[in-house]
């Protein structure tokens, strides 16, 4: 074989395997199908409304929810633990007045996700619905995402979690990235996501979520009528996670 | 004059030590991953706010040197300055070897190493400035193996073609990298002025490197080296010192100008460990020294002092590197305008990061890999030239005077 011939076949190999890579993502593309993503862009867009004021002091109703509903990892070390949805207390000076707010943070599920955007391989994605997801399968651990996030909303699998308590959600296993679905499972068959529904059963009615797109949702006519405002707006990342009281 | 090439014979004993140390280092780094795999990256000292440790200073800090030696190896193949034509196949190599290193250090880095190799390939993200990096990753390895193999057979019009591509591309992946920073949403990071100041503070390590490399490979082996050559990339390793420092002001002074960002640059330059490292490792050690040592006639003439200050650089922009990556990560993003945080389930406020000793494997291991690879590498192409010598008068003079005290000296040995 001569040079020309060489590089011919080197050419030809190249060419070969390069297409057959688009051609394997094109089909891979295609085949994709989470429940959300069927829906048509515009119909429905998910969002969140929460009433600081009504939210009890001390109560953890929709972080227990939540942890157990989506087996959230927990390993009683604040370095490696995973909160999906979390209660911080925080301290506003107005005036010489110092008041203090238990204040609920979790991912806001931006229209504009500086998550989605960063991530290499596609893993974390808006979907029609409006829900900021993350393929677990897909993951490759990079940890760009929580670079990214403004929020300190994203979490990573530090190590495997051996709590299990909702059989029919996956168990947590190390080296991926992960942040609230919202509870897309639920929200894909009709029901509340966890942290509302145990926060309902309570009876303080804190949490909201609803389609944005309709004018006569709950969430919307909430944020019609209350002053409601959103975690970091100058940044432009357009959250869909709305504050009454904060 | 023709300039010949050999293989190193790689039998003396000082050869097959380094062998085994290097050898010793990536087994202990091997090890280190496979622990990393099996339990999760909680066996480092990243945490869920400080998610980038070691690994990363250590991947732009090899991809830094990578881009800095192919500069060395343009001085021949782009700029045509034949006299550095002995240390081209060498820079050239020693480049592909460190973004080799910088990939190494990235995927040992990642929570699922074994997805690595397809997803960023099959599900593309060109807005991600993570994906649009392999690309220039790989491509820079391709063109270094191209380059090789065209300073291997001698092509000399097409060399000066793929110098000038591998010179433009490395400039694109220094650039590249830095973006990854630059372009990112921290306080600490946000900085059009990033790529620009990686590509600078790279041609310093990078020249810095192949100044020690040269001198000790020359000395080891016992070849004639021509001080001038030296006494040049000292020169222009002083001048690329003083554009990092320019760099360095100029971003630290917009931080502390602009009142929004006043407190960042404080905590930047003045609280915790990273601003030790600031002051003392990449100021004072890594520039200041070095360009007093450089820039003074007695001691910038002196092979001794240059090696002494390239080792300082070398370290130095080590420092440089943890100080881009980690105060970054550290310094507490500002989620509730306005408010502070008194109580949480995670660590608010100024995070703290602790290397532990994994990662220092892991940083050792991919080390030892690459040195291994790079000692294998003399043996077995023809990389090394039989002398450096700048072909005019005076260097003639010196390297005759040079072989005259040699053949004396072996004349003095066998007797």
């Amino acid at each position: 074989m001569d040079r020309r011939d060489f590089m011919k076949m080197t050419g030809g190999t190249i060419l070969a395997v390069s297409s057959g890579t688009y051609a394997f993502q094109f089909l891979v593309a295609s085949g994709r199908s989470v429940s959300g993503d069927n829906i048509a862009a515009g119909t429905v867009r998910w969002g969140m409304v929460i009433d600081l004021n009504k939210c009890i002091e001390g109560c953890t109703a929709c972080l227990d929810a939540c942890r157990t509903e989506n087996n959230v990892a927990f390993h009683g070390d604040n370095r490696w633990d995973v909160h999906w949805i979390r209660k911080v207390k925080a301290e506003q000076k107005i005036g010489t007045e110092s008041k203090e707010k238990s204040i609920l943070l979790l991912c806001n599920h931006c229209d504009k996700p500086p998550c989605a955007q960063v991530c290499p391989v596609q893993a974390t994605y808006k979907r029609n619905d409006g829900i900021v997801i993350v393929d677990h399968h897909r993951c490759i651990g990079c940890r760009y995402c929580m670079i990214a996030c403004p929020y300190n909303a994203r979490y990573f699998n530090m190590k495997d979690s051996e709590h299990w308590q909702n059989e029919e959600r996956p168990k947590r296993s190390h080296g991926v990235a992960e942040a609230c679905t919202l509870c897309a499972h639920r929200l894909d068959t009709g029901r509340q996501p966890a942290c509302v529904e145990a926060c309902n059963n309570t009876g303080a009615g804190v949490l909201f979520v609803g389609n944005l797109n309709d004018s006569d949702s709950e969430v919307s006519q909430l944020i019609a009528d209350r002053p409601t405002k959103r975690l970091r707006e100058e940044l432009g990342t357009e959250p869909k996670v709305h504050y009454i009281g904060l | 004059m023709e300039i010949i090439f050999e293989k190193l014979e790689g039998k003396s004993l000082a050869y097959r030590m380094a062998m085994l140390v290097f050898a010793a280092f990536a087994v202990g780094g091997l090890i280190s991953t496979w622990i990393v795999i099996e339990k999760g990256i909680c066996v480092t000292g990243m945490t869920n706010r400080v998610p980038w440790g070691l690994q990363i200073v250590m991947a732009i800090y090899y991809i830094g040197l990578s881009a800095g030696s192919l500069v060395i190896s343009g001085l021949y193949g782009v700029f045509g300055k034949q006299e550095y034509k002995p240390f081209a196949r060498i820079a050239v190599w020693i480049a592909m070897l460190f973004l080799i290193a910088g990939m190494l250090s990235i995927l040992t880095d990642q929570g699922r190493m074994d997805r690595v190799f397809v997803e960023p390939f099959v599900h593309f993200n060109l807005q991600s400035m993570f994906s649009i990096n392999p690309i220039l990753y790989s491509g820079h390895i391709f063109i270094c193996v191209v380059y090789l193999w065209a300073l291997f057979t001698e092509r000399k019009r097409f060399t000066t073609i793929i110098a000038t591509i591998a010179f433009g591309w490395a400039f694109c992946v220094h650039s590249g990298t830095g973006a990854i920073f630059g372009f990112g949403a921290r306080v600490l990071y946000e900085s059009p002025l990033l790529p620009v100041s990686f590509v600078t503070a790279a041609m310093a390590s990078g020249t810095a490197l192949m100044i020690l490399l040269i001198v000790g490979l020359f000395k080891i082996t016992k070849r004639y080296l021509d001080d001038r050559l030296i006494l040049w990339l000292g020169q222009f390793l002083a001048v690329c010192i003083l554009v990092v420092v320019y760099f360095l002001f100029i971003e630290n002074a917009y931080r502390a100008y602009v009142v929004e960002l006043r407190p960042a640059a404080m905590y930047y330059l003045f609280e915790g460990l990273h601003s030790i490292l600031f002051w003392v490792g990449l100021i004072l050690i890594g520039c200041v020294i070095p360009m007093f040592i450089l820039f003074r006639k007695k001691t910038g003439q002196t092979i001794k002092w240059i090696v002494f200050a390239s080792s300082l650089v070398v370290f130095g922009v080590i420092c440089e590197r943890y100080v881009i990556v980690l105060p970054g990560l550290t310094h507490p993003q500002e989620i509730l305008t306005g408010m502070h945080i008194t109580q949480s389930a995670i660590q608010e406020g100024v995070a703290n990061y602790t290397i532990s000793l994994a990662e220092i494997a892991q940083a050792l291991g991919v080390f030892g890999v690459i040195g291994f690879l790079f000692l294998w590498g003399m043996k077995f192409f023809k990389l090394m030239p039989t002398e450096a010598v700048i072909y005019d008068q005076i260097g003639m003079i010196k390297r005759n005077e040079y072989q005259k005290r040699r053949e004396a000296k072996s004349i003095k040995s066998s007797e």
